[in-house]
């Protein structure tokens, strides 16, 4: 065993469990190094977006990754959760099924909109963030590589996400658009500034918005989305009067905790004079209290309402799917093969090193009794010797490799090592 | 040419809304290419066969449209499938026509069973039937398309309260949409079934004045059904107007203009069925009039 995952999705982690295991980027820095601390030796890469928290881990066969179970328990431990809550719910993969769960995430096949860009983005930050924390390495980078190309090739060769489809814009066309017949007249407010809101405010820009206003914590990240993408951006603390007078709110804010309590919407929904009010809370956390509940003209939907919605999304672009997963196959044989026969790194080095040896100590013997040559001659027949090793070494190489795609190529090893006597 | 158009029966174009609709209940079940040429061909071709048939009825027997129940009914399915029409060019993905052809075919229906016989009319009288008939006919015009944008309305909104996805091909109006069409029809319908009555009445009072044969007691069910079809639609327009600001406002005017449909339905169906002097022609007015002990002026 050299790669394992724990981790859970939409489908199998109800919202409440994940908004309680999700990760910001310093829990995720955080956690990814306390995870080197107990298991020295293994490399990790923790992916959490609101839609999963996938813990990879990855060593070499003197150090494999820990058993999933412990991966469990490390999880559990680091959010504060008991282990039998997660026991249910979290999926554990080994080797193979790890390298095509996470092609398959980065193609965006595992998504809840069936294609969607955003999470391509997000895989290649989660392994930024493992490389400059210093907790991944060779192995889980090649995987981390193989992945982003994957994702690339299942882009480009299908048109499985011809449609750019997200769930900002599903959230937009399928349910604001049930309530608003237009958008251009209509006061939109947008919370957060990361990718999902700049995802979110291309679509709206598209549907029509004019009045877009963005707020966010950092008032700077605010202007500099609303500077890209032509729109304005206010005060965070002016959030409660906003809501009075928005008519269309996504909610996007990587907030741990709600930021619209059931007081401070009470408030400013009484102050509404009856508009209708459509709230696309798509963070995870949730933004909005869960307690604020059904009102009479509040079209509240969180991101698992959505999940209904992007299902039929999913079954509408099945037609791409067999494609899209044939690539996917193909490059996790290629990767597994390649991974397989890195195994076989050692014992093809250690016997060119033999052959190096025993090629070296004849070439002596052979100068010494030819003490006339001059260097370009000698050079010559060194450079004879290592073609003529090299010839010799390709039909064995090539059978390892040619096993490799089938898994390990323990026998050829064995055989190798017992035929040519080479040591541990 | 003459022979085809006098062939046209109310059969044909009843047929072709039938199977217009038939492909309208089928965008449930599959989706298709083809079935929107196929439904517009077909709604298309029963609008020129209904707008030839009014059209042959005016040349040949002077049926003028509204000159008769018979020909009121079939008007008003004329205007609805004109609407429908429309919407469905305008809206390939809205299925308007699940809403719109029930009606249609409805009140083809009731002209089935409606009188053919022209309405009574004197030079005198001839301008106040016609603003009386037209007007009524817009109410009930628009009192049918107030109903289907108000089930629709909540039929949208039970979607969205439930956080369910669209239906593929299925695709409803925005709410803000449907409270506005229903909210106008309302008062559009307040209005013109209000100038009906009131032209109904001028009418009527003007054939009393002049000792005509055909007048209708104040008491005739149909002027009191009416009358309180009139004041039930004016509250409807009051509380689709003070409460279109409320959270609850939609769709209670949604559930109202429900009711005012239903009640239309009744008293169509009284008309149809009942005992009534309101549009009869002069014959049978004579023979109500001799059984009763209704007073006739000669």
């Amino acid at each position: 065993m050299m790669l394992a995952l724990v981790g859970g999705t939409h489908r199998t982690v109800p919202l409440a469990l994940r908004e309680r295991l999700v990760f910001s980027a310093d829990q995720a820095i955080d956690a990814m190094r306390r995870f080197r601390e107990r298991f020295p030796g293994r490399e990790v890469v923790l992916l959490s977006t609101c839609n999963r928290v996938e813990l990879y881990s990855a060593g070499e066969q003197s150090a494999g990754p820990p058993p999933t179970d412990q991966m469990v328990s490390f999880l559990a431990e680091c959010r504060g959760i008991e282990k039998s809550e997660l026991a249910g719910v979290l999926d554990g993969q080994l080797d193979e099924g790890v390298v095509r769960h996470l092609f398959s995430v980065a193609s965006g096949l595992d998504s809840m909109v069936l294609g969607e860009p955003q999470i391509i983005a997000q895989v290649k930050q989660a392994w930024a963030i493992a490389r400059d924390s210093e907790t991944a390495g060779p192995l889980t980078g090649e995987m981390f590589s193989a992945a982003l190309r994957t994702a690339k090739r299942v882009t480009s060769e299908t048109s499985i996400g011809r449609e750019r489809l997200s769930i900002p814009s599903i959230a937009v066309a399928d349910f604001a658009s049930g309530v608003f017949e237009r958008f251009d007249d209509k006061q939109v407010l947008l919370l957060g500034a990361g990718k999902m809101a700049s995802e979110t405010l291309r679509y709206l820009r598209t549907a029509g918005a004019r009045d877009i206003l963005i707020l966010n914590r950092s008032r700077s990240r605010a202007i500099d989305l609303a500077d890209r993408l032509g729109a304005t951006s206010g005060a965070w603390e002016d959030l409660e009067q906003q809501l009075q007078s928005a008519d269309l709110v996504v909610s996007t804010t990587g907030a741990t905790k709600p930021i619209v309590s059931e007081a401070m919407f009470s408030r400013a929904f009484s102050r509404r004079c009856g508009r209708p009010l459509v709230v696309l809370d798509l963070a995870v956390p949730r933004d909005f209290d869960p307690s604020i509940g059904r009102r009479p003209g509040l079209w509240l939907y969180s991101i698992d309402d959505l999940g209904a919605a992007c299902e039929a999304n999913r079954k509408s672009r099945q037609r791409e799917l067999p494609a899209a997963i044939a690539i996917v196959d193909e490059e996790t044989r290629r990767f597994m093969g390649d991974l397989h026969h890195r195994s076989s790194g050692s014992v093809i080095e250690r016997l060119r090193a033999d052959w190096s040896e025993t090629g070296d100590t004849e070439l002596e013997r052979l100068f010494h009794r030819l003490p006339k040559l001059d260097p370009a001659e000698k050079s010559e027949i060194r450079q004879a010797f290592e073609r003529y090793a090299n010839k010799l070494l390709h039909p064995p190489m090539e059978s390892l490799r040619s096993a490799s795609h089938a898994g390990p190529p323990h026998g050829l090893l064995d055989a190798l090592k017992r035929l040519f006597d080479l040591k541990d | 040419m003459v022979t085809f158009v006098s062939g046209i029966s109310i059969v044909c174009f009843a047929a072709s809304y039938g199977v217009a609709f038939l492909f309208e209940i089928s965008r449930l079940i599959f989706r298709s290419g083809l079935r929107g040429a196929a439904m517009v061909g077909f709604a298309a071709a029963g609008f020129m066969a209904h707008t030839l048939f009014l059209g042959w009825r005016a040349a040949t027997e002077q049926a003028v449209p509204l000159s008769s129940a018979f020909d009121w009914y079939l008007l008003a399915a004329w205007s609805l499938a004109a609407g429908y029409l429309w919407l469905t060019l305008a809206n390939p993905r809205t299925p308007v026509g699940l809403f719109m052809l029930p009606v249609v075919l409805g009140l083809i229906c009731a002209a089935q069973w409606a009188s053919r016989e022209p309405f009574s009319q004197s030079p005198a009288t001839q301008v106040w039937g016609a603003i009386h008939g037209i007007f009524n006919l817009l109410g009930s015009v628009a009192v049918a398309i107030g109903a289907v944008s108000a089930l629709m309305w909540l039929i949208q909104a039970d979607r969205l309260g439930k956080k369910e996805p669209p239906i593929r091909g299925f695709r409803m109006p925005s709410l803000e949409k449907l409270a506005q069409i229903t909210s106008r029809t309302a008062i559009i319908a307040a209005w013109a079934t209000g100038a009906g009555f009131a032209s109904g009445l001028v009418l009527n009072a003007v054939n009393r004045q002049r000792g005509l044969l055909d007048t209708v007691p104040w008491t005739d069910p149909v002027v009191v059904r009416m009358g309180a079809l009139v004041v039930w639609l004016v509250i409807v327009a009051i509380v689709a107007r003070v409460m279109a600001r409320s959270p609850h406002g939609s769709r209670r005017v949604a559930i109202l203009s429900m009711i005012s449909f239903g009640l239309l339905v009744m008293s169509i169906v009284w008309g149809l069925l009942g005992n009534t002097r309101h549009g009869m022609p002069p014959q049978q007015v004579f023979r109500v009039h001799s059984a009763s002990r209704w007073v006739v002026h000669s």
